[in-house]
């Protein structure tokens, strides 16, 4: 890594100060499953655009995230959670951005950031498990379909997998299926011991294959990329920075001209079913890092000259109910928001439409009413950006979306 | 059943055991050998280790840290007040469960244990579940393992670890008294009510994780009604900033009044109503085809047979979903002793079967070189740290990618570099494996450069990985 790249990243919010107060905050409120993890897959031509696609698991708070401020009921819907702790950052007469949203906000003023709200899948229960499921896999139904709607695009496009994690994430298995690769604290075991091994592997494909295309990564990869052991690996308790420290590598490995088409960037935190609205609370907390990150991967992108190549798609498996719960948090709900970002997005716009928040205007009276299909969001994107055939969007990568119409979100 | 006694001794020790370093150890009746450890899992091994009570009292002492540490004193700071707060426990527990697994001489009921602390699961990801984990798995599932379903689902989802990792102990009746009070509070200082109401994340899990399953709602069995009324039903269940001496978890103060309609059925306000709907769940023939599919899949393959699950199932409903019939009919049942191995081992199943196998059991985790913590951290799979409440993941896919597959050859590379000096692989290979040792990995193991490197390939074969 290039120390003047790493310097680059030294941003003056990270102050000790600022770090303390966000430890603290994690040890009082704890976060599930707050454990960031970066996936690359696709082999990119130089030149070629890139998709980062950032899953937040747990069911955002679309309404925490992006309230509707200017919304007549917005007030009295919310209650305890129409107050931030500091002023929403306005970003047109009806919507803002959470406090915490800085780096995002000033990429909306920018005109780089889309906010798509009222957005949600075809699945209306609230599991996060099924969600997730729908979610990854491009299907209408949980289980319906067993690879992921990423995966199918990259397969469809010809473009060839690698992936850095020890698991391939649900959207990214298709048709090719993608190869984990991720920098190691253990010894290398000796060229001759992985011979032996494929021959006793002869007998059982998939060890066999895991075995072979591991060793392959292993021989293609340059050591440079071998050096450090990425957030996920080790080290005990909750890392604050972790979602930051993956963004910054998810860069660095985009920017290569011959590195990944696509990176998907999961994160968890942001089940809030209690202490939402305080301002050290997890969810600003969460968005606080989110933020970071978010800002630590476009400055990586703006600094190897690929940002204006670069689409980032920010997705959560659902929203949640408007109203607070009985702890100052919400439960599972239904529509939600997702964000559209990078150089080559038409952003600085809201795209909604807007359902309203009035009781009778929600979702089985509780949900944000979804008034967008996130299939159209995604369809949208792969199809301007990464130039996947809308024959192909319709039939293979979101089966049986043929009405959909793609959402014109990226610079034609 | 058409398999040899051998190969049958051969299946149980590692299908449903932890693997031994000797078939010898398991006998002629390997039936017998599994139907033997049929009953609560063994009492944890270990120093250090804290029952509920302690557990809630470390608990309580970490809140007033917090307390201290909005003001930390002088040259302190707040981290420094708070760390390693939970440390000794985390380690203690982690080590208790590996070193417990490594050393019994009843694998199959440690593998249940682990089977079930994984269906309930509680994970140290989160803040404040942080050192009850090892309590809850101690006097929540252990001794429960082969009881009635009902007496397990009740001891899990009341401990204070449940309470706490899905929220229950915020969750308040919005028309009970503490909620009434806090209204008041509120108004009087001109702030924001902190507790109003209904939390509903553990009414959600325990219907969809623990019960019914997310099929059950799928097919129409339960919708957000019930959710919501099955989570007024739960109000009230919470560990309070003193823990009752008695060990009663129930607060009337935040219980939500009147009676409750939960699938169409009508419960009574108080603590005896959790147990009612608790009751009724567990029927629920929906609970039976999720616990007799989750327990078919992880012992026996990915997709199980389906004749095995619907014999389970009947065992089930017709025992009142005693446990100890279900293990007895799997263990009776051929699709259970397939020759051919399905499953793959977990990071944790594999490490902790590398110590068994290499014979230092419980002592070998005491050896500084073999952090059996970090080594199963490292191939994925951090030790009581479960991502979500879903647990972790029970199909091979999941933990067959290359990375992973490479992450314990590195291992075992390393393992096998120790140990392999004074071990003769080649017939640990033939005493441990028996008639399931392949020709073609025999020959491998043969032919190695040198006695580590027989080791490290016994350890990677693929009749030592899958089970």
């Amino acid at each position: 890594m290039n120390p003047d790249h790493r310097q680059h990243h030294d941003r003056p919010l990270q102050s000790p100060a600022r770090r303390r107060l966000f430890a603290t905050a994690a040890a009082v409120t704890g976060s599930l499953a707050a454990w960031p993890t970066l996936t690359l897959a696709g082999a990119a031509g130089p030149g070629a655009n890139r998709l980062v696609l950032v899953i937040l698991r747990g069911g955002l708070d679309g309404l925490g995230a992006a309230p509707a401020t200017g919304d007549a009921d917005f007030a009295a819907a919310r209650g305890p959670l129409a107050h931030y702790g500091a002023p929403p950052l306005q970003v047109d007469a009806t919507f803002a951005l959470h406090p915490s949203l800085v780096e995002l906000h000033a990429m909306v003023g920018q005109r780089e950031a889309a906010i798509v709200h009222a957005v949600g899948l075809p699945y209306r229960e609230r599991s996060h498990f099924d969600a997730q499921q729908v979610l990854e896999s491009g299907g209408t139904r949980p289980y319906e379909l067993t690879t992921g709607w990423l995966g199918r695009a990259l397969a469809v496009s010809g473009s060839k997998g690698l992936a850095l994690n020890t698991t391939v994430p649900l959207v990214l298995r298709g048709r090719a299926d993608v190869d984990t690769w991720a920098p190691s604290v253990l010894p290398d075991p000796s060229a001759d011991l992985v011979a032996r091994l494929e021959r006793m592997y002869a007998g059982d494909p998939a060890l066999a294959t895991a075995l072979e295309r591991a060793r392959q990564l292993r021989a293609d990869t340059p050591m440079a990329m071998q050096d450090a052991a990425p957030a996920t690996m080790a080290g005990n308790g909750p890392r604050p920075r972790a979602f930051v420290t993956l963004s910054r590598r998810a860069a660095e490995f985009l920017v290569q001209a011959n590195g990944p088409q696509a990176a998907v960037l999961e994160i968890g935190g942001w089940d809030t079913h209690a202490n939402q609205a305080n301002p050290n609370g997890p969810l600003a907390a969460g968005l606080r890092q989110f933020d970071l990150g978010l800002a630590a991967l476009r400055d990586g992108l703006v600094a190897g000259g690929a940002w204006n190549r670069t689409v980032v798609v920010v997705v959560s498996e659902f929203g949640r109910e408007v109203a607070v719960n009985g702890t100052l948090g919400t439960d599972h709900g239904t529509g939600g928001v997702a964000f559209v970002l990078g150089g080559a997005v038409q952003g600085g716009r809201v795209v909604a439409d807007w359902p309203g928040l009035a009781k009778g205007q929600r979702h089985e009276g509780r949900d944000l009413r979804i008034t967008t299909d996130l299939r159209a969001v995604l369809k949208g994107v792969l199809g301007d950006h990464l130039r996947v055939a809308r024959h192909s969007l319709d039939a293979e990568v979101f089966p049986g979306s043929q009405q959909m119409k793609p959402l014109q979100l990226v610079r034609g | 059943m058409s398999v040899s006694p051998q190969l049958q001794a051969a299946i149980a020790a590692h299908r449903f055991g932890l693997g031994e370093p000797d078939l010898a150890l398991v006998g002629r009746d390997a039936e017998g050998w599994l139907a033997a450890q049929i009953g609560p899992a063994d009492a944890a091994r270990g120093s250090g280790l804290l029952d509920t009570p302690a557990a809630l009292r470390l608990v309580a002492e970490e809140r007033e840290k917090r307390m201290l540490a909005r003001n930390p004193p002088p040259g302190t700071t707040a981290e420094q007040v708070l760390a390693g707060h939970y440390r000794e426990t985390l380690i203690a527990d982690a080590r208790s469960r590996l070193a417990t697994a490594a050393a019994t001489r009843r694998p199959f009921a440690e593998r249940l244990h682990w089977f079930w602390a994984n269906h309930f699961t509680v994970s140290i990801l989160k803040g404040s579940t942080r050192g009850l984990v090892g309590a809850f798995e101690r006097d929540a599932i252990r001794p429960h393992i082969a009881g009635r379903f009902e007496a397990l689902l009740v001891a899990a989802v009341t401990h204070p670890a449940m309470l706490r990792y899905l929220d229950n102990w915020l969750s308040a009746g919005p028309n009970s008294r503490v909620v009434a009070r806090e209204a008041r509070r509120a108004a009087r200082q001109a702030e924001g009510a902190r507790v109003s109401g209904i939390n509903e994340n553990l009414a959600r899990e325990v219907l969809e994780l623990h019960t019914l399953g997310a099929e059950g709602a799928r097919s129409g069995a339960y919708g957000q009604p019930d959710v919501t009324a099955f989570a007024a039903v739960l109000s009230g269940w919470r560990i309070g900033r003193e823990p009752a001496a008695d060990g009663n978890r129930f607060d009337p103060n935040w219980h939500e009044p009147g009676r409750k309609t939960v699938f169409g059925k009508s419960y009574p306000e108080g603590p005896e109503a959790l147990h009612q709907v608790l009751g009724d769940l567990a029927r629920h023939p929906a609970t039976a085809r999720f616990v007799a599919t989750k327990l078919a899949r992880h012992f026996v393959a990915d997709e199980p047979p389906r004749e095995l699950v619907e014999r389970l199932v009947a065992v089930y409903l017709s025992s009142d979903g005693q446990l100890a019939d279900l293990y007895r009919e799997l263990i009776q049942h051929d699709a259970a002793w397939s020759a051919a191995p399905a499953k793959l081992k977990t990071p944790e199943e594999f490490v902790v079967s590398s110590a068994r196998l290499l014979g230092g059991g419980e002592r070998m985790f005491e050896r500084p070189e073999v952090n059996a913590g970090a080594a199963v951290l490292a191939l994925g799979q951090r030790v009581m740290a479960a991502p979500s409440p879903a647990g972790w993941s029970d199909r091979g896919e999941d933990w067959l990618g290359p990375d992973a597959v490479w992450k314990r050859v590195e291992w075992a590379t390393r393992i096998a570099d120790r140990a392999g000096r004074s071990i003769d692989a080649r017939r640990l290979a033939a005493e441990s494996l028996g008639p399931r040792l392949g020709a073609e990995t025999a020959r491998q193991i043969e032919r190695a450069a040198d006695g580590s490197q027989a080791l490290a390939l016994l350890l990677l074969a693929p009749e030592f990985q899958r089970r």
